[in-house]
């Protein structure tokens, strides 16, 4: 019903000979937050930076807050907040002097909000910016990606280089300040634990290629592992779905998207087995660095069948 | 009301939730008429997004074992209408199970081995899937979650 708050069509970017984004679509709904997951090199700062229009895409095209960034750079810089990976900031500063330079860019900074943040990850005030520590320059930037109350905010991997506690501090704030006041936030991250109890959606990112774009509840209830007798799965056809298989002694262990429909297949054929429910971290990596070519087969019949 | 979340946990957060406010309603640790925390409040108390908790207040309504007051609050509803359905529940499977032993014990007279048996059911509930779609009760026990396991043995 909403406007999306991001829409990415069909995006392709090489550099050079190698590409780094193969046809990435989005579309993220207003006040929803959504989490980018991949390995590191699988595309995600390049998909970052395209939003920001910091770099064209070959082909296809982006909207951010209702703006294409390579038009209307400006205007987007004052509705989204942006926290780069490695966020450079002038050394010289104090935190204090940098929230009054860069307030005059946007007519919605909020002066309380930018002195609440400095207060909650207690940065200090009056320090040199080149003598903060590795977590307080990123509390830095987070703040000031916040304080002019974005529409939209872009945060690459922000929990890099937080400790523990600064990350739950920084998942509430997420929660209470973006969320309930119905922001949208993309932000990638590596931390999946974490994702699972803040994002509406995620994104897997793999090589280049979005693997899989779903609501963090929809991919837990569709990715399980289904456990079977080996042997018996030798005389199944190749399930639909397939991301993973292991062998342990003699049975199986395969992770299916789509579980239901092999999980009654199951049933059908009378195979007794096991369901197995997966955290988001078993099911990323079964999309990554899932093995389904493992499947047991029976003679060449099946082979054949396959390939 | 304290509430303990377990994160990269095999259960998913918002079901974590759920079953603690629930275990809570049940042993009386939260008492009818008690005010639980705002959507809000929990969220941020927990860190874990808005919608979830929202989406479990909302079935837990439905569940009726909470009350959403428009404008006002959430608060524990009195436990006697669950209990009252679970008590009926009790009786009616304990009624089935009767009936099914007496399918059983036919089948043995007719000399079906436990192979057989075994496909008849798989395929009557394959079917009685197929007709009635998502919401067979069967279903959910069926798929039950085990434990996840890392380590593998």
């Amino acid at each position: 019903m909403s406007q999306a708050a991001i829409s990415v069509r069909n995006i392709r970017k090489a550099f050079g000979q190698q590409t780094v984004l193969n046809d990435v679509s989005l579309e993220i709904p207003a006040g929803e937050t959504f989490a980018l997951l991949g390995r590191n090199g699988a595309g995600k700062t390049t998909l970052i930076r395209i939003l920001l229009g910091l770099l064209e895409p070959d082909v296809g095209s982006v909207s951010v807050a209702g703006l294409d960034p390579q038009s209307k750079p400006i205007e987007l810089r004052r509705r989204v907040g942006y926290l780069a990976e490695d966020q450079v900031m002038y050394e010289w500063m104090t935190p204090v002097e940098l929230c009054r330079f860069l307030a005059p860019f946007y007519p919605t900074w909020d002066h309380k909000l930018a002195d609440d943040y400095l207060d909650r990850f207690e940065i200090p005030r009056h320090a040199r910016i080149g003598r903060l520590s590795k977590g307080q320059r990123v509390k830095l930037g987070l703040t000031v990606a916040l304080a002019h109350r974005p529409q939209v905010a872009i945060l690459d991997d922000p929990a890099l280089g937080l400790d523990p506690i600064a990350r739950k501090e920084f998942n509430r704030d997420l929660v209470e300040h973006i969320q309930a006041a119905r922001g949208t936030v993309l932000y990638s991250s590596h931390l999946l634990d974490e994702v699972e109890a803040v994002a509406d959606s995620v994104a897997i990112l793999d090589s280049g290629r979005i693997v899989r774009f779903a609501a963090t509840d929809v991919l837990r209830a569709e990715v399980k592992q289904i456990i079977l007798d080996y042997n018996a799965a030798a005389d199944l056809p190749l399930p639909a779905g397939l991301l993973d298989v292991r062998r342990s002694g003699s049975r199986l262990l395969a992770v299916v998207d789509g579980a239901e429909k092999f999980i009654d297949q199951l049933v059908v054929s009378g195979v007794e087995h096991e369901v197995v429910e997966l955290n988001l971290h078993e099911i990323f990596e079964a999309f990554v660095i899932g093995r389904p070519q493992e499947w047991p087969q029976h003679g060449a019949r099946v082979v054949l069948a396959q390939k | 009301m304290f509430i303990r979340i377990e994160r990269g946990s095999s259960s998913p957060v918002s079901r974590q939730i759920a079953e603690q406010i629930r275990a809570q309603c049940l042993s009386g640790a939260l008492r009818p008429g008690e005010s639980l925390p705002s959507v809000r409040q929990l969220a941020r108390e927990l860190a874990v997004n808005v919608n979830t908790v929202f989406r479990v207040y909302e079935q837990m309504a439905a569940d009726k074992f909470i009350e959403m007051r428009h404008g006002d609050g959430t608060y524990v509803l009195p436990r006697a209408a669950p209990r009252e359905n679970s008590r009926q529940m009790a009786a009616q499977r304990e009624q089935y199970e009767l009936e099914f032993n007496a399918i059983v014990h036919r089948g043995m007279l007719l000399g079906l081995q436990l192979p057989e048996f075994r496909r008849l059911l798989a395929a009557a509930v394959a079917a009685e899937r197929r007709g009635t779609g998502e919401a067979s009760p069967l279903r959910a026990t069926k798929s039950r979650a085990v434990p996840s396991s890392d380590n593998t043995p």
